[in-house]
């Protein structure tokens, strides 16, 4: 895989090879202009007409993009078929709208329980599960959707609110502020959101955990035989996982009042699977680039209404098949031929390393191909 | 009184054990010889309930025709599938991740047309037999005891057809050894798309003689997939007589649940014995523990 794995003296941790580090990959200068573009975005977009709507957009895509990636750290990168993603939004959604709602509690002290709360979810669900192969981990994760969906609409009052969800929640107190400046503000705090979420998923994959499950993917037998702790590794990345998808469910319930039994619906789940496999699965921009993607022509196709699921579905589809490495290495590889800091010739006697990065769906394709 | 619950558990449970065991057959047989899950099987199974539901609501023809008009839709449906989506990766790393996402988003493609094309309300395919009679207060309709007899013929035909025919002995061959089957000329790529062909048909049928007690409507294909998922697994993936015995098994349990503990509790019981059988038995009841291959 990488140079973590390629010496192992005994009994000690390899030394990580620095020139190899993927980090020396994004200079300092992207990830400083990246982020004062995002908190600039706002200042500059209100002076526009249509600002505020861009930033509600913004909003939504860092929430989208947020729970994309953390799906993408467990099935691209984990080789975990979960589809729990959506239930575990939920769970953080209903904790923090309950806590608030019911309880009286503020938002901002409520929404700190709901990625905890998905995160035990998780741990309940993985404990039985992640020992298993993954056909199960699809079984028993999507009866879970089922479950925990008929347990929100049928469930006790205060969960339920009589079928719906709860529809009035109280929004993230911000003193005075109305339009386009509680717009701004709501702005800023689903930036920090993506941007913790971002950088931990990206230390994550970039870290010998993420290496570990990387290998677990790509061929578990073989990376279990080199002492991969397959149960621990995808337990931490399935509860990481879930960590950042219960605090956006929990963002988006004050964000937007309350929390529907929609959220359940299959075109939940597609237009998340679409972000993913579009952008490129198993790869650190893809489910990024794909929110931006999915969320984008959402407004430019909103005509087509009703055929959009339709659309999608298709879409994916025809892309899982014939292009399974989805759009995000053609732009990586721009990155690296035009922006990226030279490759360390020196330390490659090897040809440039293929980083785990763009293997793109390998899958546990080298396990089950021996037919 | 209590004569009455029991009858009607029993009968619940055999029902819904024939239904669950031929949802489950389809999968199974596509798991075992092609290791394809497949999660537009729910799909499939709607598209053989709304092609027999516009035969007769449409074309104004009797369910006897609409039947077999379903199964072949879907059968058809399936071979698509196989000739547009599975054919091309069969053999590449990554088949598993392919096929997965690719049937997911099938699915959803489904029932987005289907909400298109027919509107969001409860369709109503007729019956292929009425009429009902009554056993210690417990309605026994026609329909569930034709369900009940198909179900247990068409696995009689799989098992027979599996066992003693060339085709299936191909079957079993690509199922236990690609490659060898392949050295032995057996047209591996043909035998995958019967199969997945077969899956289909069963599906349809599935779906027609089941809409009469599910109704119909764009998402409906969704629960039998999920009840004919643990189906598959408790019995062991892969294994026909698995499909049955455990079809049976889980749909006795869960009408007694039903009956003596409420609707509410039927699928969180289901999770539960599911959770607790992979616990005890991770291979299902028949399941052949899976060899660890390179």
């Amino acid at each position: 895989m990488s140079a973590e794995t390629a010496v192992t003296p005994p009994l000690a941790r390899p030394a990580p090879n620095e020139d190899a580090a993927p980090w020396r990959r994004v200079p300092l200068v992207t990830v400083g202009g990246v982020l004062l573009l995002g908190v600039l975005v706002p200042i500059l977009l209100e002076r526009l007409e249509i600002g505020d709507y861009l930033v509600t957009l913004l909003i939504l895509f860092f929430m989208q993009a947020v729970v994309a990636q953390s799906w993408n750290l467990i099935m691209g990168y984990g080789g975990i078929y979960s589809f729990a993603q959506v239930a575990l939004f939920a769970v953080g959604g209903w904790t923090t709208g309950v806590l608030a709602h019911s309880l009286g509690w503020n938002p901002f002290l409520s929404v700190l329980f709901a990625p905890v709360l998905a995160t035990a979810a998780a741990l309940l669900i993985g404990l039985p599960t992640l020992r298993l192969r993954g056909t199960y981990v699809v079984l028993l994760t999507l009866a879970f959707h089922e479950l925990a969906r008929v347990f929100a609409i049928n469930g006790p009052r205060f969960i339920s609110g009589g079928g719906y969800g709860l529809v009035t929640v109280a929004t993230f107190p911000l003193g005075d502020a109305v339009g386009a400046q509680r717009n701004t503000y709501l702005y800023y705090l689903a930036l920090a959101v993506f941007g913790l979420a971002t950088f931990v998923i990206w230390r994550v994959i970039h870290s010998p955990l993420g290496a570990a499950a990387t290998a677990l993917r790509d061929s578990e037998t073989y990376a279990v035989s080199r002492g991969v702790n397959q149960f621990r590794v995808r337990l931490i990345l399935f509860a990481t996982s879930a960590f950042f998808t219960g605090l956006a469910g929990g963002y988006m319930t004050h964000y937007e009042g309350g929390i529907s039994t929609s959220v359940f619906d299959l075109s939940r789940l597609i237009d998340l699977l679409a972000m993913i496999v579009i952008g490129g699965w198993g790869t650190f921009g893809g489910p990024i680039l794909g929110a931006a993607i999915v969320i984008g022509l959402d407004q430019v196709l909103v005509g087509i209404g009703d055929y959009r699921a339709l659309a999608e579905g298709l879409i994916v589809a025809v892309i899982a098949v014939f292009a399974p490495r989805g759009l995000w290495p053609i732009i990586r590889d721009a990155y690296d031929r035009y922006l990226g800091p030279e490759p360390p010739r020196e330390a490659a006697g090897d040809p440039p390393a293929e980083t785990d990065d763009r293997g793109g769906p390998t899958g546990t394709g080298v396990t089950e191909g021996g037919g | 009184m209590h004569n009455t619950q029991l009858v009607q558990a029993v009968w619940g449970g055999v029902l819904f054990g024939s239904v669950y065991g031929l949802m489950a057959l389809g999968l199974t047989l596509a798991w075992g010889a092609v290791r394809l899950l497949n999660l537009a099987h729910g799909a499939i199974f709607i598209i053989g309930a709304y092609a027999a539901y516009w035969v007769v609501s449409s074309l104004h023809l009797t369910i006897l025709v609409a039947l077999p008009v379903g199964v072949l839709t879907a059968a058809l449906f399936a071979a698509l599938l196989h000739a547009l989506f599975i054919r091309p990766v069969i053999g590449k790393p990554g088949f598993d991740n392919a096929t997965l996402v690719a049937t997911v988003g099938l699915s959803i493609a489904v029932s987005a047309a289907a909400l298109l094309i027919f509107n969001p309300e409860y369709k109503v395919v007729p019956p292929v037999v009425p009429g009902a009679s009554i056993v210690a207060g417990v309605q026994i309709t026609n329909q569930g005891l034709l369900v009940i007899a198909a179900s247990l013929a068409l696995f009689a035909v799989v098992y027979l057809f599996l066992t003693y025919t060339r085709q299936g002995m191909a079957i079993r061959a690509v199922s236990q050894q690609r490659e060898a089957a392949s050295l032995m000329s057996i047209p591996v790529v043909r035998t995958y798309g019967v199969v997945i062909t077969i899956s289909g048909a069963l599906a349809g049928v599935a779906g027609v003689l089941l809409s009469p007690f599910f109704f119909l409507n764009p998402s409906s294909g969704f629960n039998p997939m999920i009840q004919a998922l643990i189906v598959t697994i408790f019995g062991g993936l892969g294994s026909v007589r698995g499909a049955l015995v455990a079809g049976y098994v889980l749909g006795l349990f869960e009408s007694f649940v039903e009956v003596y503990l409420g609707v509410a509790w039927a699928l969180p019981g289901v999770f539960l014995l599911i959770i607790v059988m992979l616990i005890v038995r991770p291979n299902g009841l028949f399941g052949v523990g899976e060899v660890r291959r390179l």
